[in-house]
């Protein structure tokens, strides 16, 4: 399921955990890492200046000055190093989010692994959640890949997942993250909670909704669970259905901590790609800051298309 | 020493020769090089006599030092009003000079000329308006810089420029592969969004062939898939050629005459290969000078004319809006104060301030002018290849302070700049001074307002 990866890192602590997670992967998966970091962001014209993500200061790129980089890189992680068998480390100039979907798409990775940034106290915060919070929503909207972005340690080892949280509405990338939750439940055989919460929130303001028409949809999302996602899993039967009402990435958030989920799987696919609306509007962004767990979204068929479920 | 390893005579026209100077941080070693170049005066003196003609000669002979040249020099007003500064002071002092000693010049005023004529002068032209005898200061400055070049005195950073251009025919390493793959990377990454978007690229006979500047597809590469949703949208019948798609010269800023007539026959080699009706450029300025308004000189074109029409992006988008291919949604109009920045090189070069203005009456609300604007608007700060220039940085930002004047004064604090330069250096303004303000293409904000036939839409599913 996992030969080739890419681990997207500004080589700060603020991907640490999803650094451990990213080499774990590696090694249990036999796969091979590339270990990503996008130095710097170029001007627009020709200037051949570039600003340093992580520090804010203006640098002038040379092959010595890379090769810093790649040695800062290295003693990042040491430790992660010593064990790791099939790892490059490789870093460029260019937008973030630009130079990870173009590494992606040139390796034709199987996942990206990034960092979200959860901690105040960093070295250039401010900056990185500014970067990294839009960096984040167009690699998750644009890779063909699923994009799995961790923010809080997370301890357990892939193969021994053993609760795999599916969020739907219904949407056809819905419907590849479900197929890719699937298969990664069956492989590490973890049970899949396929999960819809009934949004109250997008109706009209002011107007309540009934009782009764709360629990006709959560009638109706059951049956297309059950329609659309169990008639398709050819009897694998270590699920469960949940469908909830509120605000969804409240109640995602709640599930996923009632069922103690190792892994939350959503499409992300709001076509709102301006990150000052998408950051508060998009319930992927909500769920990765929040969440205990490691999040993934899917939301292309590219790397689901053919698996065999 | 004659001739430096990386600093000389000689252009760059290898790869190894380009990694050379690259590995070459901030040209440490070339400048220090450059401190013993030769000059060679013999050759010097031979360019001049076959290159400087009677137009240049005129003017350096009949300029009276009026002075009234100096107001219209945003160096000359962001330092002070130094009298050094006066445009017709600072080309009398470099050209004027070695024309009078007959190329008789040494290192020092080498390197003297060069400075001036890279960080005192941005080639904006503004100056030829003010003057009463139609002197342009200007085109005296880029001749300076091409006599410049031939000897070795070139910024680093043009030199490299320069090189680029002969060897990948686009001012950064792009090569035809990479390129065609942006391409198809692009319409792949959009089509979701877009159902039915393609980038055709090398098709014969389109209505439009469009081409842009590399730093697209090195690391903005979704400007060319919304310059392909605009095109899509208004139902135009466009491609991109596989070769020959880049517009940009470095080489017109860095001097090097020889690699101007290079990169902008590549682009007419494509306009002869596909025959398109017309040719649209993307939203940069001197990429338009150079391929539009100076190429069909350096190439040779009797008709001073490219091979096939060619439009400016501004064109092509107040076409698209007046004939109605492209909609605007009146409620999602700009709403809040937003100015224009007129780039020099399409403003005075080919005049169209005329349809920038036509563009904001279809899409702003409150559309507020720069004073002064249109022809007599000032640089961003940044051009002639100043952005790109570290050794200038500092003379650079002072020269800024004239357009965020400009700005503030309008009391918007959107900035529409359909140019990469300008967009750059309004940008750095920004990280300099700090005055809160936002800058974009007409691009991205176009895609927000238009209407999307609902065929064009994605389903929903």
């Amino acid at each position: 399921m996992f030969k080739k990866l890419l681990f997207a890192t500004t080589a700060s602590p603020t991907c640490d955990n999803a650094a451990k997670v990213a080499f774990d992967l590696e090694l249990k998966w036999d796969a091979k890492l590339f270990v990503f970091h996008v130095l710097g962001v170029p001007t627009r014209g020709y200037s051949p200046f570039v600003t340093d993500i992580r520090t804010g200061e203006t640098e002038q790129v040379d092959p010595d000055y890379i090769e810093w980089v790649i040695e800062e890189m290295k003693n990042t992680y040491g430790e992660l190093l010593k064990d790791s068998e099939n790892s490059v480390l490789e870093t460029v100039v260019g937008t973030p989010h630009r130079e990870i979907l173009r590494k992606a798409r040139k390796e034709n990775v199987d996942m990206i692994v990034m960092g979200a940034h959860t901690r105040e106290e960093d070295v250039g915060a401010t900056r990185y959640r500014a970067i990294a919070g839009s960096t984040m929503q167009k690699v998750a909207k644009a890779a063909r890949c699923p994009v799995v972005i961790i923010s809080r340690p997370c301890t357990t080892c892939w193969k021994l997942f053993s609760n795999i949280v599916i969020g739907t509405d219904f949407s056809k990338p819905a419907e590849y993250a479900f197929r890719w939750a699937h298969k990664l439940a069956k492989t590490v055989g973890a049970r899949l909670h396929i999960f819809h919460a009934f949004d109250i929130s997008s109706g009209n303001y002011g107007q309540a909704r009934g009782q009764n028409e709360i629990e006709e949809k959560i009638e109706e999302a059951r049956k297309k669970i059950e329609k659309n996602y169990i008639s398709k899993m050819k009897g694998y039967d270590n699920y469960s259905i949940e469908i909830w009402e509120g605000i969804p990435y409240v109640e995602i958030l709640k599930f996923a901590r009632e069922r103690q989920a190792d892994l939350i799987v959503m499409a992300h696919h709001t076509r709102e790609i301006d990150p000052k609306l998408a950051e508060l509007g998009s319930t992927v962004e909500q769920v990765v800051l929040r969440a205990s767990c490691p999040v993934a979204s899917v939301n292309h068929p590219d790397k689901v298309a053919d698996l065999d479920i | 020493m004659p001739e430096g390893k990386l600093c000389n005579k000689k252009p760059v026209n290898t790869k190894e020769e380009l990694q050379a100077l690259l590995t070459d941080k901030s040209g440490k070693q070339y400048y220090e090089e450059m401190n013993h170049l030769d000059v060679d005066r013999k050759a010097l003196w031979g360019t001049i006599q076959k290159s400087f003609k009677s137009r240049l000669k005129t003017w350096l002979e009949i300029c009276s030092h009026c002075g009234l040249c100096g107001e219209a020099c945003f160096y000359y007003l962001a330092n002070n009003k130094d009298p050094r500064q006066v445009p017709s002071y600072k080309i009398q002092q470099t050209l004027g000079k070695i024309i009078k000693r007959k190329g008789d010049v040494e290192n020092a005023f080498m390197q003297e000329c060069m400075d001036t004529s890279y960080a005192k002068c941005t080639c904006c032209t503004r100056c030829g308006v003010y003057c009463p005898f139609g002197i342009d200061t200007g085109i005296m400055f880029s001749y300076l810089r091409g006599l410049l070049f031939s000897q070795g005195f070139v910024p680093w950073e043009m030199k490299i420029g320069s090189g680029m251009h002969r060897i990948y025919r686009a001012q950064m390493d792009v090569t035809v592969e990479d390129w065609v793959d942006t391409c198809e990377w692009m319409a792949e990454e959009y089509e979701d969004d877009w159902p039915g978007l393609t980038i055709p690229v090398d098709k014969q006979n389109a209505d439009i062939m469009y081409t842009v500047n590399a730093r697209e597809p090195k690391h903005y590469p979704e400007d060319i898939a919304e310059a392909a949703i605009l095109f899509h949208v208004a139902g135009e019948n466009w491609t991109v050629p596989s070769e020959g798609w880049e517009e940009t010269s470095l080489a017109m800023f860095g001097g090097d005459w020889e690699a101007c007539k290079l990169q902008v026959e590549s682009v007419y080699a494509a306009m002869d290969r596909l025959k398109p009706k017309r040719m649209v450029v993307t939203e940069c300025g001197h990429a338009y000078r150079a391929t539009v308004i100076e190429g069909p000189y350096w190439a040779g074109l009797k008709s001073g004319k490219t091979p096939v029409e060619s439009l400016h992006y501004v064109e092509w988008v107040a076409e698209a809006l007046r004939t109605g291919k492209l909609k605007i949604d009146p409620s999602k109009k700009i709403k809040e104060p937003v100015t224009y920045q007129d780039s020099c090189n399409y403003v005075r070069n080919a005049g169209l301030g005329d349809i920038a203005r036509e563009i904001m009456s279809y899409i702003a609300e409150d559309f507020r002018e720069m004073s002064p604007c249109r022809e007599h608007n000032f640089c961003c700060g940044g051009g002639g290849g100043l952005n790109g220039i570290g050794r200038y940085r500092e003379q650079r930002n002072i020269g800024l302070k004239v357009k965020r004047d400009q700005i503030l004064a309008t009391g918007a604090k959107l900035v529409i700049a359909p140019c990469h330069n300008c967009w750059d250096a309004i940008r750095d303004l920004e990280e300099i001074y700090k005055i809160g303000i936002r800058w974009s293409f007409l691009k991205p904000l176009l895609i927000n307002m238009i209407e999307v036939p609902e065929e064009l839409k994605p389903k929903e599913e």
